[in-house]
Parts: C-alpha cells; structure tokens; sequence
C-alpha cells in the first residue's frame, strides 16, 4: 500500500524538476542562503571581535589605575559588551535592534546603546537576510508555487477522476503528494541545515557544548515542521481549488497574510493596548521615588538620619567621626541598594508592559505558524528579547556588585575622619582593583527556552494536530469534480 | 467603450475587496500615525514638565554651588516631528526625538538610547508608508496582470481585437482606469490623513503626494511592460510577484546586509572609551596641565578672574571637556562612517526604486538617518552654547538663584535642510518612463498577433 504514496510523491518529485524555471529558483533561493550565511558571519565575527577588544580595552583601562579613593573609582565604572550567539549566524533576530554596549557606574543605571538600527538608514525597515528569514518567509512561498497544482490541475486535467476510479483513496493521494513536496523542500532545506551546522561548529572553535548542540537540533527539527506544515498546506488548499489558478491565489493571499500582515497587526494591537511610558516620564518616576526615600549624597535625608541615629546608638558614640568605619562609605553603599532596588522595580514594570504587548504576537502562533517558527527560532538562536533581558540583567547585577564593592573597600579602608583643606586625599592602593572581575556573560541554558516560548511550542502541535484533523476530513468530504 | 471597461473592472468580485482592503488598510495606518504622534507629544510634554519642576527643585538644594547644581540639571532639545512624520515614521521610532544632556561632556550622552519595545521595532509599523510600498503594488498586480491573457485564455480577445480600431488605445484606457481607481485611493487616504493628522499642505506635502503617486506610476509602468510580454495569466503573475518579491523582500534586504557589513562601526564603542579615559584619568594627573589645555581651548576663560569656589569647578569642567576633546577623533570617525552609510544606500536606492522611495518619504518626513545626524548635529551646538553660557557664571561662583531657572525651555529643533524635487521624483520618473516605453515598444509590434 505504502507503494501508491511512494508513486504519487515520486511524480510530484519529478514534476517539480522537469521544470526548468524551478531550477532557476532553487539556484536563486541558494545563492540568497549563501550570501546570508556570509554576511551573518561577517557582522558576527565583526561585532564580536569588537566587543573582546574593547572589553580588554577596557578591563585594562579598569586595572591600570593608580592608587585612589575607591569611590573614585566606582564611578571610573566598567564597559560590557554583549556578544552574539553562535546561531545568532542563522537567526539575526532582533540582535539589530537591541544595543550592545553598556556603560556601568555608581548610582546609574545607564541604557544600553549602539544597536545598529539606530546607524541604520532606514533601509533596515525591509529586514534582513538570514538563513532563518529564507526558510522562514522564502521557502513556504516557493513551497506555494511548487504545491499549488500538485492536485488542482490533476482535477483540472482530468487525470483526478481516472487515479481515484484506479483504486487510489484520497488519503493516499493526499499523503503521497505532502511527501513528494516535502522531499523537494528537503533538497533545500538539507543543506541549509548542513551549512549552519559547519558554521556553528566552526565559531565555536570546536568546543561543542550540550547546550548548544541541543538548540541546533531543536532548531532543526522545528524548521523540518515549519515546511513540512507549508507542504501540507500547499496540498490542502489545492485539493480544495476547482482550479490551478484559484489555489495559486489564495495560497499567495494566504502567505501574504501569514508573513506580512498578521505579524504587523498583531503587535501594532499589542503596543496600542498597552502603551509603555515615555522615557522622561519613567526616569522621572524613579527619581521621585529615589527622592522619597532619600539620596545618599543627602546626609540629612529622613531616612538617612534614622540610619545614622542607629548607627550612632550601637557603637555608643556621639558623632559619625568617632566611628570605627567610614561612615560616609556606609551611606553610600545604603544609597546603592535603595536606589538599585528601586531601579529593578520600574524596569520589572516596564519589561511587563512589554510582555503585555508581544503576548499578542505570541499567541497569535495558534493562528499564524509563521510567528510561531519566528519566535522559537529566535529564543533557540539566543536573539530574543529573553536573551537581551537576561543580558541586562548580569550586567546590572556586575555593576551593582562592582559599586558595592568599592563602597566596602571605603568602608574598610578609608578613614573616617575629614581631611583638612591642604591634606592629601585619601587613597587605597590599586591592587585592590583586580579584586573586582571581569564581566563575562554567561548565556543561559536552553532550558530557559522552553519557559519563554511554551505557546510557540504548543503552536507547533496544535498545528500539525490541526492539519491532520484537515486531511482526515477532507477525505470524506472531496470530490474528483 | 472606456466607461463599460470601468463597470466591468468595479463589478468584478475580487476588485472591490482588494479595495476595500486596501482602503481599510491604509485608514488604519493612519490611526497607527495618530497614535506615534500622540506618544511622541506625549514624551515631549512628558520632558517638558520634568525639566519645569525639576530645575527649581534642584536649584533651591543647590543655590549656593552653581557647578554642582549644574552637574545635575539636564537640558532637554527636541527633535521636531511633524505631522507628515507619521506617515512614514521611518527611523523614529528607532533614535530617540528627545536628548537631555547636562554641560558635562557630550560624548557618553548623546547616544543614550530611547526605551523602547525591541519587538514593536522588528516587526515594523502599518504606517503609511508600509501600506505605499508593499501593498499598493500588490493590488496593482492583482488588478493588471491577466489584462490581455484572461480575454485569451476566455476567448474573447480575438473579439476584443477585431471590434476595436486603435488596439493600443484601448489595451492603455484599462491601464488608466485602474490607474485612476488606485490613485483616487491614495487620494482619499492622504485627503483623509490631512484633517486627521494635521498636515499643512505646503510644498513638503506635494513632494510626499507626488513621490507617492510616482511610486504608483512606477508599478503600474512595470505591469504595462509585463502584459506587453503576451504570456498566460499565470506567468504574468509568477513573474510580476517575482519582481514584487526581489524589490520588496531580495534586494533591500541584502542591501541593508551589504551596508552594515561594509561600514561596521566599532567607532561608537571607541568613543565613549575614549571620552571615559579622557575625562576620568585627569583625576590623577597635574591639575594645571589638565587646566592650561582648557585654556588653549577657550582662551577666552582665561581672563576670567579665578574665586573661592565650593569645589574647583574650573578643573572639574576642564576634565569634563577634556573627555570630549580627547575623544574628538573617534567620534569625527563615527560621524564620517554614518555620513558614508547614508551616502552609500541613497546612491545604490537610486537604482531600486522600492528603497528610493521609503528614504525619500522619510527625508521628506524628517525620519530619516539624515535626520537624525543633523539632530545629533544641532544637539552638539546646543551643548556647547550652555557650556559657553555657564562656564563663566560657575568659574565667578555667581549665585545660583540670580538665574531664572523656568525661562530654560525645552529647546526644539526643526530640520530646515533642503530638498530638491529633481533628486526625490528623477529616479521614479526615469524609471516609469523606462518600462512604460519598453511596454509601448513591445505592444506596437505584437499587439495584433492574436
């Protein structure tokens, strides 16, 4: 039986080849693969090695420091560069839209800047080309123009009538037609697959981790779904169509919608909903609540005088001079929680507003597999807001302990007494500088993904459980006719 | 004859949802308009109020130190968005339309990014522009591509053919009417997007009206040329979404991969390390050295008589300034590199003219990179005019209080650059023009083999 199916893809395979335009396309469809393969590799090999030299830079910019006040020093602040994934090779994702450097100092939380959006012309706007963006938006449609006559124009030849008065059931002849699509779409998607492989294996130098080799075959088995989906999709749609014509064009209106449209006007829905502030009035808000509960370079601050009458009652002293710390490295290191906490607090707020927003997005998988194959690429490629956060967040944690740090080393090592007008200042010795290290990212495990893209996840089997139920209908309901 | 081709083209099924489609579309984008504007009025207001309570405020904690109270404040400009903006919101939502900078040094400011949702920005917004450059060409296709071959293949263009005495002229008139029907589209949606969003129709106006027109023309001139082929129905729209696709999807895309490849810009990062350094590492070295290479850079700060400050302010700002003076090469690099990506792609999208026109509707409506260097540009001279302002007030320790801190406005800055309609129309017009005759060449030869 299982011969019929192999028959029937057999021919859908060979008819796909003998058309000499399909050729043009597959070349066409490959030299786009390539050139994105390269160019990813390029801007990946670029950003990363200037984010390791002017880390180093800067690591030794950190380290060559003289002997100094150790606040001093907390505000010479530190740099962190955020690198790129090793499959952000194959998925750009919103790596062009997200910044990648960070200044880290006492008492501010700074943005992270130069995304290369905003050095972009403008020309941005159209996207990207990745190997990811091919298979994502190229090869369905190309899937589209293979499959739309794959039954449509056996029906319109006459040719339907004869298979099925032969003894072929209609789940044959569905089946066997998704298979000979999907073996062309795998003469594509083969190599592709075999080429972001070598690519990822050679950027990380053949240090192949778990982790990572798990997300390249998550990775590939999703996008093994994704076309396969197309396939079916293309074979459906046209086993519905009176004619060839009928099914190419519903099936191009459906990939119009599916890529272009949807995805727009679902997260256009979501930012309308739920407006995020503008940054003046966020940063205003962190002010006024810094300003509630006192700031550190404010001694006479409510808070700050219980603080210090405590303080004062504990060590049985009269004034803050008579301290065996210093004291004004206490305030200081108080400042930097409160003000940290406080920060963390409005950001949090802020990342949930825009949760709120990409959650139509998100769940719009159900509707559009589209979106569903985007979002779990990017989280799987590591180039997803997921990864930036958690990248903002290291990077806040490393400068909230480097600041803390440095206020512990004044609490310990500076004295507490106030220099006179022609004193020399107070100063550690630079050796305490390599106490604090090096901020090196650490990207989370791919577990972690699994938490961010459940829906897509789910999205996946209810599509292909969706789509089987289809088929299974439709070989009740068709006509040859 | 004419007037019942029109009947026919609006009875058909699939005309009036493609235009009613596009038309509810291009009104959303509109809405979408609306709503960027109404944000970034929203952020401007936002702005202005922080910097009318919290200059006061600052001032009374800090009226006896005019150094300290003004390494606090931040002065805010404002890059001015227009109502045509949000018609093509470009790179808007991208760079931030507000800076606030203290007199500090520039350099670590100027770059701060905006907050912003990164996957509101991948996606991209269903403005105006969005619907212009990728939908309307896709109706036109609709619209156009089975012109002659549906007659063929239905067997009435031999009918057609015979019954008509100028062939050329009648094939031309369905063109036009579709021509028309698209245009009269664009005309409602821009003639609504005037009340709704405000927009003066000055002569920036027509130069967005027509470019948009031209793009239409443009598309409707490569379908001409396409039908002109005589292929089947089919053919004409594999190859005319071909060509929607290599425009739309191929060749900006790679475009923009070529030209961030081609200029990297590690030169953002080196700035601010070197500003970092140059101010930063004048802590531990001779103060007057740090204070003479001030001098020999405003030498007129040098007769102004040195007074018993709260703190050395002159050697303060002078380390301040020194960041940006050290950094100075970097940060002309920076500026040279963006100057070159804006010069590369508006040289290569006069080529293709799907990218011509989304950067010419955004020069037009001020949301382009050019917009945004000249803002950075205006930021910079505001800058140095507070510090030009301040330096002698603090270095005389002149009283916080004797200046009238509410009379700081938000300062805005409106892009005045000029545009000439021979470079925004040249390439649309050269083009249209192009396939259009191709078109009419190829029609005068073959129009009458059945």
């Amino acid at each position: 039986m299982l011969q019929t199916q192999q028959l029937i893809a057999g021919q859908v395979w060979s008819t796909a080849f003998k058309n000499r335009a399909v050729f043009g396309l597959l070349i066409g469809i490959g030299l786009l693969l390539a050139y994105a393969a390269v160019t990813g590799w390029v801007s990946l090999q670029q950003q990363n090695e200037t984010g390791r030299k002017y880390q180093q830079q800067a690591r030794q910019d950190w380290l060559s420091n003289p002997d100094k006040h150790p606040h001093r020093m907390a505000h010479y602040g530190h740099f962190a560069f955020r690198p790129k994934a090793p499959l952000s090779v194959f998925d750009f994702g919103m790596e062009s839209f997200l910044g990648n450097t960070i200044y880290l100092e006492a008492h501010k939380q700074n943005s992270v800047n130069f995304s290369e959006a905003g050095f972009s012309t403008g020309l941005l706007r159209f996207g990207e080309i990745s190997m990811a963006m091919v298979l994502q938006l190229l090869l369905p449609l190309m899937l589209f123009f293979l499959g739309f006559g794959t039954v449509a124009t056996d029906r319109e030849t006459g040719t339907l009538k004869l298979l099925l008065s032969q003894g072929v059931s209609w789940g044959q002849l569905l089946v066997g037609k998704s298979l000979g699509l999907m073996a062309v779409m795998l003469s594509l998607y083969g190599p592709v697959m075999v080429v972001t492989g070598l690519l990822w294996f050679g950027l990380q130098g053949g240090r192949v981790s778990a982790d990572q080799t798990i997300r390249l075959l998550l990775l590939m088995g999703a996008y093994f779904l994704y076309l396969a989906f197309f396939c079916v999709i293309a074979v459906l749609v046209s086993a519905r169509s009176k004619t060839a014509k009928t099914a190419l064009v519903s099936l191009i209106g459906l990939w119009l919608m599916l890529t272009l449209v949807l995805p727009r006007a679902s997260q256009a829905l979501g930012s309308y909903l739920y407006p995020a502030p503008s940054k003046a009035r966020f940063l205003a808000d962190i002010q006024a609540d810094v300003l509630k509960e006192g700031d550190s370079h404010n001694p006479n601050d409510p808070h700050y005088k219980g603080l210090k009458d405590s303080l004062l009652t504990a060590y049985g002293v009269d004034s803050v001079g008579q301290l065996p710390f210093n004291y004004s490295g206490f305030v200081m290191a108080e400042g930097e929680k409160i003000s940290a906490h406080l920060y963390n607090d409005h950001f949090g707020r802020l990342l949930s507003i825009y949760d709120r927003q990409n959650r139509f997005a998100k769940a719009m998988a159900f509707v559009d597999p589209y979106l569903a194959i985007r979002n779990l690429s990017m989280a799987l490629s590591g180039t997803d807001f997921a990864s930036y956060v958690d990248f903002q967040r290291q990077a806040e944690q490393y400068r909230y302990e480097m600041a803390q740090k440095m206020n512990d080393l004044q609490i310990h090592f500076i004295s507490n007494k106030k220099l006179g007008p022609t004193d020399k200042p107070y100063q550690i010795d630079r050796k305490h500088w390599e106490e604090v290290p090096d901020f090196s990212y650490q990207s989370p495990g791919v577990e972690s993904v699994f938490g961010h893209e459940a829906i897509s996840l789910l999205a996946f089997v209810f599509w292909a459980g969706l789509l089987w139920f289809v088929m299974v209908r439709f070989t009740k309901t068709l006509t040859a006719l | 004859m004419i007037r019942l081709a029109f009947i026919q083209f609006m009875r058909a099924g699939g005309t009036r949802i493609g235009l009613v489609f596009l038309l509810v579309v291009g009104i959303i984008s509109l809405f979408v308009g609306k709503q960027f504007d109404q944000r970034q009025q929203q952020a401007v207001a936002d702005v202005v109020q922080f910097q009318q309570t919290d200059f006061p405020r600052q001032a009374a904690i800090h009226h006896d130190d005019l150094g300290l109270l003004l390494y606090y404040l931040k002065f805010s400009v404002v890059n001015q968005t227009r109502p045509l903006t949000a018609l093509a919101i470009g790179q808007r939502d991208v760079n931030a339309s507000i800076q606030s900078v203290t007199i500090r040094a520039l350099e670590g400011q100027q770059y701060d990014a905006d907050l912003t949702n990164p996957a509101n920005l991948l996606l991209g917004n269903v403005d105006f522009s969005f619907v212009l450059i990728y939908l309307f060409p896709l109706l036109i296709i609709a619209f156009t591509y089975s012109i002659i071959s549906a007659e063929k293949e239905n067997g009435t263009w031999s009918i057609v053919a015979v019954q008509s005495r100028h062939l050329l002229r009648f094939v031309g008139g369905l063109f036009l009417i579709r021509l028309g029907v698209l245009l009269a589209v664009l005309g409602i949606i821009i003639g609504l997007a005037v009340p709704v969003l405000g927009i003066p129709m000055d002569s920036t106006f027509w130069l967005f009206l027509g470019t948009s027109a031209g793009y239409i023309l443009f598309w409707f001139s490569v379908c001409f040329w396409v039908v002109s082929l005589k292929r089947s129905s089919s053919t004409n729209a594999m190859l005319l979404l071909g060509i929607w696709l290599v425009l739309l999807i191929v060749l900006p895309t790679g475009v923009n991969n070529y030209i961030t490849a081609r200029y990297p810009v590690p030169e953002a990062q080196a700035t601010t390390l070197a500003q970092r350094k140059g101010y930063h590492e004048k802590w531990d070295t001779d103060k007057t050295a740090t204070v003479e290479k001030f001098y020999a850079h405003y030498p007129q700060f040098r007769q102004v008589p040195t007074v018993a400050m709260p703190f050395d302010w002159r050697w303060y700002y002078a380390m301040q300034q020194l960041g940006d003076d050290e950094s100075a090469e970097q940060s002309g690099e920076l500026r040279q590199k963006l100057q070159q990506r804006e010069t590369a792609s508006r040289t290569i999208a006069q080529f293709i003219p799907t990218l011509h026109t989304q950067l010419q509707l955004g020069e037009l409506a001020r949301s382009g990179l050019g917009n945004q260097l000249r803002f950075l540009e205006y930021t910079a001279r505001f800058h140095e005019k507070l510090r030009l302002y301040f330096y002698p007030k603090i270095f005389t320790n002149a009283p916080a209080l004797a200046e009238k801190w509410t009379a700081f406005k938000v300062d805005t800055f409106a892009d005045e650059a000029p545009i000439h309609p021979g470079s925004v129309w040249g390439p649309l017009v050269l083009f249209s023009t192009l396939f259009a005759s191709l078109g009419w060449f190829r029609f005068r030869q073959t129009i009458y083999h059945l």
